[in-house]
């Protein structure tokens, strides 16, 4: 049997964790992670991000280097910040050990690019969540998006995606 | 376009002038069209780099100008590059990249091409005359291909000069690159990031080299890390880094003379200390010797333009495809050097830390070149001024340079731009 208290408390954390991203709270996404983690987004599935350049490979370090140069006030990529909205499928518990969780989710997102063209850009694709628990709190150490169009052309990706 | 087109002579010796050039260079769709004929089907361009078709029966897909094109391995171990049609009803033969191929199978009728392009069999000849010609029958190569040190580039219709006529003393920059690696070759295999976006092709050449832009653009980068490209700027001991105009529209910003002057090993490669690369170190003395393993150790990689559409930058490996006077994809990866996993593993995460559309770099250059491709509708000025540093540029060992910031580097690839657009190819 599932156990709902806990698919829903996951759940909350990811619909958290996506409006973070959805209004570029920067500093409350980045206090969302463990000191240990990895922010990826290779160019398509079966990627090993050792071998394979990816659109984005943060580790810790650079998670903060990110965000430091978004509350910068000079990221002209995101001058101003780009609406965004994306739905988020139920979600998955793919694999369950100790107080860790892997968590799948379909999501779609629609972006303005309001900081040029002004396109109305759709992202889609899966993310694999590895949440933790730390101190009792749900914190996130891996976040895996899998874009549909990862390895075709595709304008910039300097929100959070 | 906004431009007014109407009754627009294209005289393209009076659009591209000395410090300045004509605003519908890069919004007028006739200029473009021009463009993709005399630069990218007669010239000679950049389709890619040998190592990404190591085996017999490897194959990638490019475009060049308007045309789509495949680079094979062919059995003798030559590189091709063919058109992507099919001569009987002018199929994409090859529709997307995949597995190795022994022959290539047009999905429409079943032409069969080997892998050099030429045709060897069609299904039920009985259809044609005994004097069906399937010599005349092929995907047809570009006209002039060549090779340098991996680096492959094509001429599709004939650019009447030879491919050390076009590459000229820039052998050069590329040198500077292959050298880093202990065996001398470079391996391109961990993929190509492509980056689309709104803006004509030749922003890309012209800011990949303009040092004027960095810490206006790019301060959110400089805010954010510790770049040591900052570090080169602020120490008034050492030579300041330039731009040189090699000739050809090829062109560079030297950070290297930078780097030599201060003498600090890896320095251009995020600072990492020589004794985190022990093996590659080792080998590099063992392949050049203790003083020139030394000096590739200070000096580093280009950061050069090779005309018209390969960016050396450090140690990515950078080109594009212009899709419209509007719109450009870019595409990079980065070099592996053979003969040393040290430096790839860290290579890698660089490049996805400095290009690519998710990176801290090109994203801002790429807003810039859209809005900049918006502000050049606006009237007023005709012209988009390129003048900066002609009064104190200089000629050091036949090339012209100048400080860091001057758009020297952006005259000398109007130049080369303008001899192309003026060149008689009917000949």
């Amino acid at each position: 049997m599932a156990n709902y208290e806990l698919i829903n408390e996951l759940t909350q954390f990811i619909l958290k964790e996506s409006r973070f991203c959805d209004q570029s709270l920067y500093s409350d996404w980045e206090s969302l992670w463990t000191d240990d983690g990895h922010y990826w987004v290779p160019r398509g599935p079966n990627m090993d991000p050792e071998k394979h350049v990816s659109h984005l490979n943060d580790n810790r370090m650079r998670i903060q280097t990110r965000i430091k140069a978004l509350n910068s006030g000079t990221r002209h990529s995101q001058l101003p910040v780009s609406p965004m909205s994306r739905v988020i499928s139920p979600i998955e518990l793919e694999a369950e050990e100790g107080d860790e969780y892997q968590v799948g989710v379909n999501f779609n997102l629609t972006e303005m690019a309001i900081q040029s063209t002004h396109d109305m850009h759709i992202w889609a694709g899966r993310i694999t969540y590895q949440l933790r628990r730390v101190e009792g709190e749900l914190k996130m150490a891996r976040k895996k998006v899998v874009l549909v169009n990862g390895n075709e052309p595709i304008p910039n990706i300097s929100f959070l995606i | 376009m906004n431009m007014p087109e109407q009754g627009l002579k294209r005289d393209y010796s009076h659009l591209i002038q000395e410090g300045k050039v004509h605003s519908s260079m890069y919004t007028s769709d006739q200029v473009f069209d021009d463009e993709m004929e005399a630069i990218f089907h007669h010239g000679w361009v950049f389709v890619g780099h040998d190592s990404e078709i190591p085996n017999t029966g490897d194959y990638v897909l490019r475009q060049l100008g308007k045309q789509p094109v495949i680079m094979t391995r062919d059995k003798d171990g030559g590189v091709n590059v063919i058109r992507n049609r099919c001569a009987h009803r002018a199929n994409m033969v090859c529709g997307y990249e995949g597995e190795n191929k022994k022959v290539l199978v047009c999905p429409y009728h079943g032409w069969v091409y080997d892998l050099k392009g030429a045709l060897i069999d069609v299904p039920h000849p009985d259809g044609y005359p005994d004097d069906f010609d399937k010599s005349q029958l092929g995907m047809v190569p570009a006209t002039q291909i060549g090779v340098y040190r991996g680096f492959v580039f094509a001429s599709l219709e004939g650019s009447g000069i030879t491919l050390a006529e076009h590459l000229g003393d820039a052998t050069a920059l590329i040198d500077r690159a292959v050298d880093l690696s202990p065996e001398g070759e470079l391996e391109l295999q961990a993929g190509w990031l492509q980056h689309r976006f709104k803006a004509n092709w030749k922003m890309l050449p012209e800011n990949d080299c303009d040092g004027y832009h960095v810490e206006t653009t790019h301060a959110s980068f400089m805010h954010a890390t510790d770049s040591q490209a900052m570090d080169l700027l602020a120490d008034t001991d050492a030579e300041p880094p330039v731009v040189r105009d090699w000739g050809n529209g090829h062109m560079e910003i030297d950070f290297n003379v930078a780097y030599r002057s201060r003498n600090i090993p890896f320095e251009w490669f995020g600072r990492v200390p020589a004794s985190k690369l022990p093996k590659y170190t080792a080998a590099m003395i063992k392949a050049y010797g203790e003083e020139r393993a030394h000096e590739l150790s200070v000096t580093g990689p280009p950061h050069a333009i090779i005309f018209p559409n390969l960016f050396l930058g450090e140690l990515n490996v950078v080109f594009y495809y212009p899709v419209s006077a509007n719109e450009c994809v870019q595409l990079y990866t980065p070099m592996s050097l053979k003969g040393a996993p040290e430096v790839n593993k860290r290579a890698i995460h660089q490049t996805e830390g400095a290009v690519g559309p998710a990176s801290f770099l090109i994203p801002e250059d790429v807003i810039i070149a859209e809005r900049n491709q918006s502000g050049l509708s606006a009237g007023g000025q005709e012209w988009v001024d390129l003048s900066r540093g002609m009064h104190r540029e200089y000629e050091e060992d036949g090339k012209i340079v100048s400080h860091m910031s001057d758009e020297t580097v952006n005259r000398g690839f109007w130049r080369r731009h303008r001899e192309e657009m003026l060149r008689d190819h009917s000949a």
